[in-house]
């Protein structure tokens, strides 16, 4: 099991969606893929195709001692999906409280359902410094971190930085972080020159670039990944090649250790 | 055999100085396994006085038809089974049997063939004999600039920047448009240097002023001078004077570098600091005239690429590449110390390199296209192109011969004989085109031997040179093209080199008209003029040759058939050479070169398409849409062209759409986007690279059956024009009768 975080410093960077989409193409690259939606928001499930009706979640499974196996439910081809569940205040109290006092609660939880050895759990998360990103960062083998490519976004970049170094490295695998540009559009000379910077200053550790891309919302409305929405737009190669890259990343570790 | 730690390695080349095997050598027992066994001077001189002895009797003895044909056989067919075998080894090996039946054929024709008594059969009969002399040393002289290819590889530059030399970017234009010289100031610009070490300068002289404004606007340095003085070494030497940076690359202004030149180029110059200049190869991203109007254009090597694909690695073994004006970089203090870029002669650029070698530098040739440019467009333009640099050649024949003088190694001084002696071949092409007239029109026996002996001695000579070039030149000229090159330009360029043979200082010098396009298909009659009398000429000998061969003596029969034989296939090349005059249209100003990028197209409602490209050209791109997406005609949107992680986004229009082909025009670019566009499209490292060197292997009787064609089909074109031509004038003569009749 090879745990991924989707992470952001700021909210709006449209992370959930990047986490959706690229567990759709690490699914479709014939990895086993668990998305788990560590998000009180409860988006996640949107993007993979669940509905609207309102299934029990993690956070509910978490404080009822059962296994998270149970409100696993599947996705797109090779996906199954987490979602974090509908919350009121109480329950959700209770459950930052069970988050605070163990930090290694999530990976424990992920341990019991007893996935495949080859599966990747790909954990989205709030955007900006929470317990569960605290969580989150603790038990990954790997970072990503969403990113827009405008002044505010380029500006968070170091105190996502100094976070990762503050809480990674716990799970003993820890292959790295990387960054996710996202709606990246060269034809505007901003978001051009920002990509530009962050391709300096990023250098390798750029796992994708994705591009503005109007499919990607429409498949959402449709209620779908945009892989499966549209097949030929250049999100959907994004995204493929960005799993491709992350896939090619935490094999080479496999192999190293 | 780990004793014997100086054993070659197979597969290796593993060079041994001559002083450390002589080391070696000392106190030591001598082995015939031992690299240094090969090297013992006694050895040595043994083995080639043995090698001289046998050469000679193989050369010289007199055989019966029968004895002469049998050894012939014998040869022949060990030729073939050499030539399956890959390999270094197999091509000497069948050089050497190429030069024993060439050399014994050549023994045999002057010491067995030439007894004339008419005088008609002994001007015309040595005067054949001359042309196959020339002819014969030009073969051997190849052999020695192409058996062995150096094939040098690039030294990469060290990690340390700031140890990089600066460089200056030269491109010298006097006539040619803007837009093309764009092309090359734009790369030229983005080469992968570090910025404060690089200058792009445009010598400009045609002084015109919308140049000085793009420059100024773009950040490259602008040079003109007040006169044309040398044209463009001169041009050059003004600038040399104005500009300072440790190296000097030229670009013609129509040639546009790729971004790995100079990283590619400048290693070999931190290595060797005798080094001088680098050649690098000509490579066109458009088709010549032969290509373009005999539609071989990537299939059938150009007339180009045996010199850089196979001749510079050559020359370059006996360290003497030829500096070819553009696509090159140069150190600039030997430059200087030459005296700049040479003025004497219009090959400026061969003579330049050939003082640096007289002056002690080293020259070197990088196989690897890093620029491509435009190939001359029409047929006129192209020859126009070769006189001059056959004039050039002949021109430094006379004013620094590359045989006299001093500085040069015996190696140098025969590449540069070759490349002199080769321009010359306009008068021997000629004699062979005509020769078999000689006996089939006017009886003259131009051969005093029996028809059977000659073809006994005459046919290993041409086959074994056939099959040794085919396979040393294998991808970079086919077999026959070399006939239907040579013919094209023979006549044109006979007079030039003569002339300046005579008087080197005679006649001025031409610039060569690039970018132009041809309305209209047309026949171009004048150039084709002296196809056309060959192929008249031949057309009678062979009607004579018939006619003699059905009434005349029977004894007669065989030279009349081999003269028969000589006659058609002179008319196969000829009418090949008439197929070239035939201009096929060209209406694209800027050429479109094909390519598969990566790119999406970016739609106004914000949908985007991933797709990938089929050409592009200066002004649009061709598009291949996925499966069953369309995009309709008169759109605008965007269109984003990858190169690895690097986008552009240029805007664009629809202009074609059938099915999933598009055709984007760009819409108005911005200096930026123009840029933008020549560094991710022409300035691509991996562009020219890629199609180098990949025609298809030479097969002699392929490449027979596809000269042949080529002339079957310029005889159509011929007949096809001949029949039109005749027709107007017929018309205009009856619109002529009748309007006589009606007054």
């Amino acid at each position: 099991m090879k745990i991924v975080a989707v992470v952001s410093a700021k909210g709006g960077v449209g992370k959930t969606t990047v986490c959706a989409n690229l567990s759709a193409a690490l699914g479709l690259r014939g990895h086993p893929v668990l998305a788990v939606d560590l998000d009180p928001q409860n988006g996640l499930r949107f993007h993979m195709g669940l509905g609207t009706e309102a299934a029990e979640g993690i956070a509910a499974a978490t404080l009822a001692r059962r296994n998270w196996r149970e409100v696993c439910v599947q996705g797109p081809p090779g996906v199954s999906v987490a979602p974090f569940g509908p919350m009121n205040e109480s329950l959700r109290v209770a459950f930052e409280h069970v988050l605070a006092n163990d930090p290694a609660a999530i990976r424990r939880q992920l341990g019991y359902i007893g996935l495949p050895a080859d599966t990747i759990v790909m954990l989205d998360t709030p955007p900006g410094a929470s317990i569960y990103m605290r969580q989150a960062l603790t038990c990954a083998d790997m970072v990503l971190v969403t990113t827009l490519t405008d002044a505010a976004s380029y500006a968070t970049l170091p105190t996502m930085h100094e976070l990762i170094h503050h809480y990674c490295g716990g799970s003993g695998n820890f292959v790295g972080y990387a960054y996710v540009l996202n709606q990246v559009d060269r034809s505007r000379e901003l978001s051009r020159d920002i990509t530009e910077m962050m391709r300096a200053d990023l250098g390798d550790r750029i796992a994708g670039i994705i591009h503005q891309d109007q499919s990607v919302a429409e498949a959402l409305a449709f209620n779908r990944n945009v892989l499966e929405y549209d097949e030929h737009c250049r999100a959907t190669h994004d995204f493929i090649q960005c799993a491709a890259w992350i896939g090619a990343q935490l094999q080479s570790q496999v192999t190293a250790s | 055999m780990s004793t014997r730690p100086d054993a070659p390695t197979r597969g290796a080349r593993r060079v041994v100085p001559v002083h450390e095997v002589n080391a070696q050598i000392k106190g030591r027992v001598l082995n015939v396994f031992d690299q240094a066994f090969w090297f013992n001077p006694l050895v040595r001189a043994v083995l080639i006085i043995g090698a001289a002895i046998l050469f000679g009797i193989a050369v010289t003895t007199p055989l019966e038809v029968w004895q002469q044909a049998l050894f012939s056989i014998i040869m022949f067919v060990a030729a073939l089974v050499i030539r399956r075998v890959a390999g270094q080894f197999a091509v000497v090996s069948l050089i050497v049997l190429s030069v024993t039946a060439s050399i014994r054929y050549m023994y045999w024709r002057l010491t067995s063939t030439v007894g004339f008594v008419d005088p008609l059969d002994m001007v015309l009969g040595w005067g054949l004999v001359a042309a196959e002399l020339y002819a014969l040393t030009v073969l051997l002289l190849g052999y020695l600039q192409t058996a062995w290819p150096l094939k040098r590889k690039p030294i990469p530059m060290p990690a340390d920047n700031s140890t990089w030399p600066t460089i200056d970017i030269m491109i010298p234009t006097y006539n040619e448009p803007l837009n093309i010289v764009k092309l090359t100031v734009f790369s030229a610009l983005a080469l992968d240097w570090p910025a404060d070490k690089l200058n792009v300068y445009v010598l400009d002289d045609g002084r015109r002023p919308e140049f000085k404004a793009f420059c100024q606007d773009v950040g490259a340095g602008y040079i003109t001078r007040d006169n044309n003085l040398h044209a463009k070494a001169g041009n050059l030497n003004w600038a040399l004077a104005r500009t300072s940076g440790e190296f000097v690359a030229i670009f013609d202004c129509d040639h546009v570098p790729t971004r790995s030149f100079l990283q590619l180029c400048m290693g070999w110059f931190l290595r060797d600091k005798k080094l001088a200049m680098l050649q690098t190869p000509h490579f066109f991203f458009s088709p010549d005239p032969f290509e373009k109007n005999l539609g071989t254009f990537r299939s059938v090597p150009n007339e180009g690429e045996l010199f850089y694909g196979l001749v510079q690695d050559g020359n370059d073994l006996w360290n003497a590449t030829f500096f070819c004006g553009s696509c090159a970089i140069m150190r600039r203090g030997p430059l200087l110390e030459v005296g700049g870029v040479a003025i004497e002669t219009v090959t400026e650029d061969a003579h330049t390199a050939l003082k640096l070698s007289r002056a002690g530098y080293n020259t070197a040739y990088l196989g690897i296209p890093q620029a491509a440019g435009l190939a001359t467009e029409s047929l006129s333009a192209h020859i126009v192109q070769r006189i001059r640099w056959a004039r050039g050649m002949a021109q430094i024949f006379r004013v620094d011969n590359p045989i006299m003088g001093k500085g040069l190694a015996l190696g140098q001084r025969l590449c540069y004989a070759n490349a002199m002696l080769h321009f010359f071949y306009g008068l021997p092409r000629l004699v062979f085109l005509t020769a078999p007239l000689a006996y089939l029109i006017f009886g003259a026996q131009i051969f005093q031997a029996p028809a059977l002996m000659i073809v006994a001695y005459a046919l290993p000579h041409i086959f074994h040179s056939s099959l040794a070039n085919s396979t040393i030149q294998g991808r970079f000229r086919h077999s026959f093209w070399n006939e239907v090159y040579e013919t094209v330009l023979a006549w044109y360029i006979m007079r030039p080199v003569t002339l300046a043979l005579i008087n080197p200082k005679a006649g001025a010098f031409n610039v060569t008209a690039k970018g132009g396009v041809i309305d209209q298909a047309f026949f171009d009659w004048t150039m084709a003029r002296p196809y056309l009398v060959i192929l008249l000429l031949n057309f009678v000998g062979i009607c004579f040759g018939i006619v003699e061969f059905v009434g005349g003596d029977v004894d007669a029969r065989t030279t009349i058939v081999v003269n028969l034989v000589w006659a058609l296939y002179n008319i196969t090349i000829a009418c090949a050479s008439v197929a070239v005059a035939a201009e096929s249209r060209q209406l694209r100003t800027t050429p479109r070169v094909s390519a598969s990028l990566p790119a999406t197209i970016m739609l106004n409602n914000g949908k985007t398409i991933v797709c990938r490209t089929t050409d592009f050209s200066q002004q649009g791109l061709g598009i291949t849409l996925p499966q069953g997406v369309t995009v309709p005609t008169d759109q605008d949107l965007h269109v984003c062209v990858f190169r690895g992680e690097e986008e552009g986004v240029f805007p664009a229009t629809v202009v074609y759409s059938k099915g999933q082909t598009l055709g984007l025009r760009l819409d108005k670019l911005d200096l930026q986007q123009q840029s933008k566009f020549a560094q991710i499209t022409f300035g691509r490292a991996d562009t020219w690279a890629e199609n180098w060197g990949h025609a298809s292997v030479d097969t002699p009787l392929g490449a027979l059956r596809e000269v042949s064609l080529i002339g079957m089909r310029g005889m159509k074109l011929l007949s096809r024009s001949l029949y039109g031509a005749s027709r107007t004038k017929i018309s205009t003569s009856l619109a002529n009768r009748s309007s006589v009749s009606k007054r």
